[in-house]
């Protein structure tokens, strides 16, 4: 037998990387020339509106924003150069953590170096051998690997089915008590919503724990901003809120918020916490700055809403299959995998940036391109994203009409 | 409920079959991805339509090393078992 070389796997990898390729353009080696502004960039020379960048509240080049990380960049320097655990926190460390605690109300907040650091930490904290966790199909890859890391049991149940999440829990009998459900508030691709009033009542039910990754829902949804699980009302029943700093608060790094005192040990148990260097003075400013625009501009959410029903209501007036959810994640739905690619390549030539999503990167196997709104963009803006849209579907239509 | 191991392997090719070309000859030894050509998404999918005939939880742990029918049968006895 052939002796298998450490790099042969890499073969499958470049066939893979081929083979998005061999549709046009490939979609992962996109460069952005220059950024100008939360909607817009030069890509391939061309001016272009940027409606694939998760910048919902469009705070990327808030002047405040901008302001209080050049200033921090000034006063503390460029980095932080260590850890936490061995370099010590610097003072705006503690200070945004009790300002998210704040935020969600529930007294305990964590600041991890990126949302991926903080699934990761929340989990293999929380999570040990013997523990179990019950996880949404759909979840995030950071969610995923956050399971691995823990060394708990993980099972699955179907996205958003609430037979499903049951089923799993009434298998677990004793150890409910030592299980987490994990879900998210919005979806990332498919920018669909958890029902988390049922999922509320089966975690009662079976007395297990609920935490809830809010990374595309924080500044968008609910009265204040806090995410899904502050407009479904259960945030009380909620025990971990995880999410990111770099969406809606366009800056990196991520947190846990918790009800639970046990939070603040998690310091302790939490190698993605411990083990890498901690948030740039500039980074944790901006982020600051953008919790206190998010708080102080709820007209921020409301421009976004109506933008995101603005784009919604012309793609489906399009044609278009679009998920259920009016949300400021957008996908458009294609039955081939390249009438996506093709689209996507046309709306890219014609100027507008959107994600391409193939299998077996998407949840349910379709293709898709997903759009996602901010706040930021204009009215102007939606009409040339929905008139290139228009465009760049003609000759599916012209095919699906010469078929009928 | 099938309950030894070559009724749950029936059971498994059963499942499996609607998910590839019918035309495939299923073994115990067919491999999932390399013979079936299946994406790890429709794996995972698979899998949960298993859990769901048997009425049993796979920790994804478990399925780390499973390649194929006859693995899974293995893993699904052992599930039946708990």
């Amino acid at each position: 037998m052939d002796k298998v070389d450490l790099l042969d796997k890499f073969k499958k990898v470049a066939a893979n990387r081929d083979q998005l390729s061999a549709v046009g353009r490939d979609p992962t080696s996109i460069v952005i020339d220059r950024i100008i502004s939360p909607t817009e960039a030069i890509i391939d020379g061309k001016p272009t509106i940027l409606v694939g960048t998760n910048n919902y509240l469009g705070l990327t080049f808030d002047p405040e924003c901008v302001a209080a990380g050049q200033t921090a960049l000034e006063e503390s320097g460029t980095g932080t150069t260590g850890s936490r655990m061995a370099n010590g926190s610097y003072a705006p460390h503690l200070a945004l953590e009790r300002e998210l605690a704040d935020f969600y109300e529930v007294g305990h907040a964590m600041v991890f170096s990126t949302g991926y650091a903080a699934n990761l930490g929340t989990m293999a904290a929380l999570v040990n051998t013997g523990d179990v966790v019950v996880l949404d199909a759909d979840a995030h890859a950071s969610l995923y690997d956050g399971c691995r890391m823990s060394g708990g049991s993980v099972y699955r149940f179907r996205h958003n089915d609430m037979n499903s999440l049951a089923n799993r829990l009434r298998r677990l009998q004793d150890k409910a008590s030592r299980t987490l459900i994990v879900v998210e508030g919005l979806y990332s691709v498919l920018g669909d919503r958890a029902p988390l009033r049922e999922i509320v009542a089966l975690k009662r039910e079976y007395g297990a724990h609920l935490l809830v990754d809010e990374a595309h829902s924080l500044g968008i949804y609910g009265a204040h901003g806090r995410g899904v699980c502050e407009e479904l009302g259960v945030m009380d029943d909620v025990d971990f809120i995880v999410g990111t700093f770099s969406k809606s608060l366009g800056a990196t790094g991520g947190f846990c918020a918790s009800k639970h005192e046990v939070l603040a040990l998690f310091r302790y148990a939490s190698r993605p916490y411990i083990f890498t260097a901690s948030g740039n003075p500039s980074v944790i400013a901006t982020t600051r700055a953008a919790l206190r625009q998010l708080q102080a501009r709820p007209e921020l959410r409301q421009k976004l809403r109506d933008n995101a029903k603005h784009l919604y209501d012309g793609l489906q007036a399009l044609g278009l299959q679009l998920g259920a959810d009016v949300s400021p994640v957008i996908a458009v739905r294609f039955e081939r995998s390249e009438d996506a690619a093709r689209t996507w390549e046309k709306l890219l030539e014609a100027g507008i940036y959107t994600n391409l999503f193939v299998p077996p990167a998407t949840p349910d196997g379709t293709s898709l391109l997903r759009c996602s709104v901010s706040a930021a963009h204009t009215s102007e803006q939606i009409d040339t994203i929905l008139n290139r849209f228009r465009d760049a579907i003609q000759p599916l239509k012209a095919r699906a009409a010469n078929a009928d | 409920m099938e309950k030894n191991t070559k009724d749950i392997e029936q059971a498994l090719r059963k499942i499996l079959s609607g998910s590839v070309d019918s035309s495939v000859d299923l073994a115990s030894e067919t491999d999932f991805v390399s013979d079936l050509g299946l994406e790890s998404i429709q794996v995972l999918e698979f899998i949960m339509e298993v859990e769901e005939h048997f009425d049993i939880a796979i920790d994804l742990e478990s399925l780390s090393d499973v390649r194929t029918v006859g693995e899974l049968t293995k893993v699904v006895a052992a599930a039946i078992q708990d």
